[in-house]
């Protein structure tokens, strides 16, 4: 068996060096895979080690003794090669491609003889072709005519069998039955095999060994197992990805990271370098008769098992983490407010890196009448140690812990955020946020007796431990709240909601520069709820107080009264939008507003909310576009 | 075993054409030569009566008819099918090596070197028989070596060696115009004929000078076919099944030009028969293009054409090249309409 070697080897074109001081043992009798970017030097290297491409330095050493210094015709009996786009004649036909594959066998003149003719017929056999023998090469498919390539390589019958690129330009099913036949031949003859390949996740799976290229430098080398990492892909190709177990075969499987269409939280690992996974470890037994494959079968199950995901800080990974705080301020806002604030170390690793409009939070109440949080969501606390799999499907395992140990969970929205060392902050040494609770339900012997939040919200005193879950400042952006408020480029606004949404537009208004005109209306149960507010921009805001009214007239009225019905014919009114059914379905209908002049914001109860919408969208006849419709909850359900 | 069989007898007709053996093909070509050539004799406008022709070949001596046949008609047949058989060799070892059939010597400028050469030879150093050969090939081995320079920047594609080649031969014909006009009145005139191809002034000669040079230089033939196999795969793919594929890409490319200059020097430019008898060979057998079988076609080319342009017009006898031209145009823009719509033009 032919063994092929480079040492300090340097490959140029025209003084251009593509390869540098390179050293290469190719491990006899396995499969080893080329990999890296493009223009890395690797089919340079292909053609360097089939003596094609003589070096500026170093040598090929091909059974200890300089490529170069034998004859071509000797080396083409121990190594063959096919080159990445051979090109088959007008008219031949596979037999008489194959037969070329003897030319080092063969003297001056000398005829085609029964030996050649019997290499010829083993090369179809081993390569399924023999029964398109007889057929024009130009007539087969892409994946028929690289067997037949390889048909052509094999009757050359070298123990070395060099391939660049042998499965471009095939769709996928060629390229795995150009692999099988290769890895076919290396398992029944014993065939060394070096493959130039593009496919980062076959090569490793078909490689026994894998030699990954940067810059004309061997990267890393060794078992795909332990040579494909995150580290190693982003450092190759310059490219962030995930590296899991293949499902399939056991070895490492390459998911690219691009800028869209992933997951945020991946964008964000990626930009900031952070690699969710080590080096998975297969069974890396070494074992010198080289008959060891890539787990295959029964065998692959063993692999899988063996790749494990590693333990590590929850903060350095998990895009929603838990946040343990204790409440050190509650505030009566009105009858229906109450501001509760609260702070706690965990909070440093709390935020979007954004103004917190309508930035959503979950709050675990009640949970544990012990002091014991579900271990579940302790983990997820910052320091917690978790793995990438532990996280993902927390909620459903929540879900599963018996209810009157896992609490419930509400979603709020923080009113306000202070960060450690703001000059209003409360406590000196850790963030802080406020909390709006909105009371809604009846006293009872001086108790509010309502939903477990309005409890909370009622009852909260300095000192109380409250758990909430909320987004990973490392991990998310401005994108993550629920406010939906994207006006484009309006000049003019409507803002409409009821108590529930108070906070949100008072955040809003907050935010909103001096250019932007319009209305605000909030509609309140009674006239002490009315919140102190602040605004920049033009915008007036109407509090519309309930009293006994039904929930959501006075802002029906309010909002007819706004925005008119215009003259027939002025605008073309809108088809009646589709229905939703409120009470089985979430009304959560929001646009991007390119360019119109006009943008409204309606939150609130979800009847109200669609009764809003039917309104503008059919009888006003406002594009959807500009409209943000969203039932916070409804009425008569206690789910938020 | 059955069924496969069966599989393959209905996938037949559909994906595959039925290939013609190359020993057939021959037979019929051979056959068609030696009616084309019996025609030129026997028939037409300056039939030579059959019984003093059999009896000139018996040995006789038939005054008038021995004459025509022995001076003229067997040394033009002679001369036409050597200058065929070389034509063709030469076109279809080009067409082969670059997988393009207009890469053929008399496209790509080669022929228009060969002509250059020997108008030079002709006109200004007043050389004849194998000196006009040895100036033909020396002004094809020019060109070629010039479109191989030209074209050699970055990789030697077919399409890039095409184009240069078809500048090159543009060139070379504003050249040939200047060379006439420089020349006397007379020598132009005896120019141009050539020029256009014809084999009037063919003599026994002339047809040794062409049998031995196509002699030598088809000695080779052989061993560059055999090298010819591997680098129309793709030049790393014949260097990895061990063959030296500069020293063979230069024989090559001496052979070929070779067989394509040397019969300039007689015919003169003999137009499209290096780039006809190639294709029609590969569309004959329904397979790739035979050398062997590309000389033969050559040979027929030029003898039929022969037939034609003694015939054609009633008290006009026309040069052959005239008919291969017009012949062989026709068949050019086919092959760059089929190129283009394939995509892989010149």
């Amino acid at each position: 068996m032919a063994e092929l070697e480079a040492t300090g080897l340097t490959l140029a074109y025209d003084k251009v060096t593509i390869v540098d001081e390179l050293s290469l043992q190719i491990p006899t009798g396995e499969v080893t895979m080329v990999v890296g970017a493009n223009g890395c030097g690797k089919s340079t290297l292909l053609r360097a080690l089939a003596r094609l491409l003589k070096p500026a330095g170093g040598q090929v050493l091909l059974d200890g003794s300089d490529i170069h210094t034998r004859p071509a015709k000797e080396v083409a009996k121990l190594l063959g090669l096919l080159p990445q786009t051979p090109n088959a004649p007008e008219g031949i036909t596979v037999r008489e491609l194959v037969s070329r594959g003897r030319y080092p066998h063969q003297g001056w003149f000398k005829r085609f003889s029964a030996e050649d003719e019997a290499a010829v017929a083993r090369a179809l056999a081993m390569t399924r072709t023999t029964e398109l023998a007889d057929r024009p090469v130009d007539e087969l498919s892409g994946g028929q005519r690289q067997r037949v390539w390889i048909a052509m390589a094999l009757a050359q019958e070298t123990g070395l069998l060099l391939l660049d690129e042998p499965t471009t330009y095939l769709d996928i099913a060629h390229q795995l039955e150009v692999l099988d036949t290769i890895a076919e031949l290396n398992r029944t003859r014993g065939i060394t095999v070096v493959i130039v390949l593009h496919d980062l996740n076959l090569a490793a799976r078909y490689a026994d060994h894998l030699v990954a290229l940067k810059d004309g430098k061997i990267h890393a080398a060794g078992h795909p197992s332990v040579v494909v990492t995150e580290q190693m892909v982003k450092e190759v190709f310059g490219m962030p990805s995930r590296v899991i177990p293949d499902p399939v075969a056991g070895t490492p499987l390459v998911l690219p990271i691009g800028k869209h269409r992933v997951l945020r939280a991946e964008t964000l690992l990626a930009a900031k370098g952070i690699k969710r996974r080590e080096p998975a470890v297969v069974a890396a037994a070494s074992d010198t008769a080289g008959t060891r494959r890539v787990a295959s079968g029964p065998s692959a199950a063993t692999g899988l098992g063996e790749v494990r995901d590693e333990l590590r800080p929850s903060h350095e990974h998990c895009a929603t983490l838990a946040f343990q705080t204790e409440v050190i301020r509650a505030e009566k806002l009105s009858d229906s407010f109450r501001r509760i604030t609260l702070s706690g170390p965990d909070l440093e690793h709390f935020g979007t890196n954004s103004h917190p409009l309508d930035l959503r939070i979950k709050l675990l109440l009640a949970a544990g009448a012990a002091d014991g949080l579900p271990a579940e969501l302790a983990t997820m606390r910052p320091q917690g140690l978790t793995s990438p799999s532990d996280v993902a499907g927390w909620y459903q395992r929540w879900l599963q812990i018996d209810p009157a140990q896992r609490g419930v969970m509400r979603t709020y929205t923080v009113r306000a955020w202070r960060e450690a060392g703001h000059r209003d902050n409360l406590s000196e040494d850790a963030p802080e946020l406020d909390v709006d609770f909105v009371l809604h339900g009846q006293y009872v012997d001086g108790h509010l007796q309502g939903g477990p939040a309005t409890e909370f919200g009622a009852n909260a005193k300095i000192g109380d431990r409250l758990l909430l879950l909320g987004p990973n400042k490392a991990l998310t952006d401005a994108s993550y709240g629920g406010i939906e408020f994207r006006p484009g480029s309006a000049s003019r606004v409507l803002l409409v909601g009821d108590e529930t949404a108070a906070p949100a537009i008072c955040s809003i208004l907050e935010a909103l520069p001096s250019t932007v005109t319009g209305q605000a209306f909030i509609e309140v149960p009674e006239a002490g709820d009315i919140l102190g507010s602040s605004t920049a921009s033009g915008v007036s805001l109407h509090w519309l107080t309930r009293g006994t009214a039904a929930h959501g007239e006075l802002l029906e009225a309010a909002v007819r009264d706004a925005v008119a019905i215009p003259a027939a014919g002025v605008v073309e009114t809108n088809t009646d939008p589709e229905d939703i059914d409120v009470d089985s379905t979430i009304l959560w209908e929001t646009g991007q507003n390119p360019a119109g002049p006009f943008y409204a914001w309606i939150a609130g109860e979800a009847s109200v909310v669609k009764s809003l919408r039917r309104y503008l969208v059919r009888d006003v006849g406002i594009d959807r576009k500009q409209v943000a419709f969203m039932g916070y909850w409804r009425q008569g359900k206690s789910e938020n | 075993m059955i069924p496969a069989r069966t599989a393959q007898t209905a996938a037949a007709p559909a994906t595959r054409r039925r290939r013609r053996p190359v020993a057939r093909c021959a037979a019929w070509l051979a056959a068609v030569l030696l009616l084309a050539a019996a025609a030129y004799i026997f028939a037409g406008r300056d039939a030579l009566p059959a019984g003093q022709v059999l009896q000139v070949l018996g040995g006789q001596s038939v005054p008038g008819t021995g004459f025509i046949l022995l001076e003229d008609r067997l040394p033009r047949l002679v001369v036409g099918i050597l200058a065929g058989a070389g034509f063709g060799i030469s076109g279809s070892l080009f067409q082969r090596w670059l997988g393009n059939p207009l890469a053929s010597p008399d496209v790509i400028g080669i022929g228009y070197g060969a002509a250059t050469a020997t108008i030079v030879a002709m006109i200004y150093l007043g050389l004849t028989g194998w000196g006009l050969n040895l100036a033909a090939l020396a002004g094809g081995l020019g060109v070629a070596a010039l479109i191989y320079w030209l074209s050699a920047s970055g990789s030697r594609t077919g399409p890039r060696l095409i184009l240069a080649g078809l500048a090159i031969g543009a060139m070379l014909q504003a050249v040939i115009q200047f060379l006439l006009t420089q020349a006397q009145l007379n020598t132009a005139a005896d120019a141009i004929r050539w020029l256009t191809g014809s084999l009037a002034p063919s003599t026994w000669e002339k047809a040794w000078v062409l049998l031995i040079a196509l002699g030598l230089v088809g000695a080779l033939l052989p061993l560059v076919i055999r090298q010819l196999k591997l680098l129309e795969l793709g030049e790393d793919a014949a260097a990895a099944l061990g063959l030296r594929v500069g020293s063979a890409r230069m024989l090559l490319v001496l052979v070929a030009v070779a067989m394509g200059a040397i019969p300039v020097a007689v015919t003169g430019p003999l137009a499209f028969v290096a780039f006809l008898a190639g294709p029609i060979t590969a569309a004959l057998t329904r397979g790739a293009i035979n050398i062997g079988l590309a000389a033969l076609t050559g040979a027929v080319i030029v003898t039929v054409a022969n037939f034609l342009a003694a015939n054609l017009f009633a008290d006009l006898s026309l040069p052959v090249g005239v008919i291969t031209g017009a012949f062989g145009a026709p068949f050019l823009i086919w092959v760059l309409v089929r190129a283009n719509s394939r995509g892989n033009g010149g």
